[in-house]
């Protein structure tokens, strides 16, 4: 995991599936002599354009994934969204030390929006028993749930609007909320990935109500 | 990916291993003074202007040493994340020796105390040895905290790296004086 395994690969777009409305998750051939440690990303550059995505499967994988938002703002994502099938694209990689870290004390995985993006590689690789909380502004954003459903020793869907669904165990409410107000205050291992202003704000409570807790972060947007 | 959060801005900082400490804490005065020197030493190679390729790629190689000190002090010693540090071997120490030997052999005896000073690339070079002697100072304070703790061999390592360091820049600095047909300014008291 040192900056001279950074190397430019040629890859191909294999397969594209709708995860949202705007949300998709794109598979692409694996490279070879390409690796990564799960967590970590690489950087598509295409027509001058660069973009950061970090896979989403496993090492072992033949393949490689992607969860690409398109919002119609960020233009590279409308270039992958919208690719054709057999598209060339090159990328270098991989990128990121935003990697999981095995240690006795309990994990706290913390994503918004397509930040769940590492968290999938890592849980896809074998990493199991951390509280996650997932937060969305809607339920059909909560990509990849039965995943971690599966894998977590808590999952906590946080859903920021309001939501019909009274029987589900979704929290209403921002992650931030949760911590502030819910999770059992102990020095944890954080990994948070997401927004800027989420990441600011749970290192802020994490100042204020989890002294000695770690926390490793990647920003996604 | 972004650069910013703004977890910064009451004070506190992430280490790479992912503790947060207040900023004015020893660990980060010491990879602060580690980036800050490595900084300098760009001006340095930056002052020589192109024309000595040779000792410009040995300033990039320091700088390379450098990071890898720098990731080392970001890191608490009892975090998982240590383990994946590229640690500075006594290698490193033994090439700071032979490179500092050869510039010396080609220049004049040393008459007395001199003032830092002369070509540009020398002043700067001057500059990064007083900044290197003080990260070296911090570097001794986290080893006097945490020495018996099993990860004292990478700190010593450092040390010495950094002691080295220092007596190499001395003498880079009046390689650059030399090199630009310049003489030591000699203290006269």
């Amino acid at each position: 995991m040192n900056s001279e395994s950074i190397r430019e690969y040629a890859t191909e777009l294999l397969g594209r599936k709708n995860l949202s409305e705007d949300a998709c998750e794109l598979r692409f051939s694996f490279p070879a002599g390409f690796s990564f440690t799960p967590g970590q990303f690489v950087r598509f550059e295409s027509h001058g354009l660069k973009r950061d995505y970090s896979i989403t499967t496993a090492p072992n994988d033949k393949g490689i994934e992607l969860c690409v938002r398109d919002t119609g703002t960020g233009h590279f994502s409308s270039v992958l969204a919208s690719a054709e099938i057999g598209t060339e694209f090159r990328f270098s990689g991989p990128h990121g030390y935003f990697v999981y870290r095995p240690s006795t004390r309990p994990v706290v995985f913390v994503a918004t929006g397509t930040g769940v993006a590492p968290f999938v590689s890592m849980t896809r690789s074998g990493i199991s028993g951390y509280i996650f909380l997932h937060g969305v502004k809607h339920t059909p954003d909560l990509y990849y749930e039965n995943l971690f459903r599966n894998a977590a020793r808590i999952y906590v869907p946080c859903v920021s609007r309001s939501s019909d669904d009274a029987e589900s165990d979704l929290f209403q409410g921002k992650v931030t909320d949760y911590l502030g107000t819910v999770l059992e205050r102990r020095p944890y291992d954080f990994y948070l990935c997401g927004k800027r202003e989420m990441i600011r704000d749970v290192t802020f409570l994490v100042d204020d109500y989890f002294p000695g807790a770690r926390i490793y972060t990647e920003v996604f947007y | 990916m972004k650069i910013y959060t703004g977890g910064g801005d009451r004070g506190k900082t992430s280490l790479f291993s992912g503790e947060r400490i207040a900023k004015s804490h020893d660990r980060v005065e010491a990879y602060g003074d580690i980036d800050e020197l490595c900084s300098i030493l760009g001006a340095v190679a930056a002052s020589l202007g192109g024309k000595y390729p040779k000792v410009e790629a040995e300033i990039h190689r320091i700088q390379s040493d450098l990071m890898k000190v720098g990731a080392l002090l970001s890191t608490s010693p009892d975090a998982p994340a240590f383990a994946e540090l590229e640690k500075i071997e006594e290698s490193s120490v033994r090439t700071l020796e032979a490179n500092m030997d050869r510039m010396d052999a080609d220049l004049p005896p040393l008459r007395g105390f001199i003032l830092p000073g002369g070509d540009m690339s020398a002043a700067w070079a001057h500059i990064a040895r007083t900044v290197c002697r003080r990260a070296e100072r911090h570097v001794i304070a986290l080893v006097d905290s945490f020495a018996d703790r099993g990860h004292g061999s990478d700190y010593w390592k450092v040390l010495a790296y950094m002691n080295r360091l220092s007596d190499y820049l001395f003498v880079l600095a009046r390689y650059c004086n030399h090199l630009s047909d310049r003489s030591d300014i000699l203290w006269k008291p």
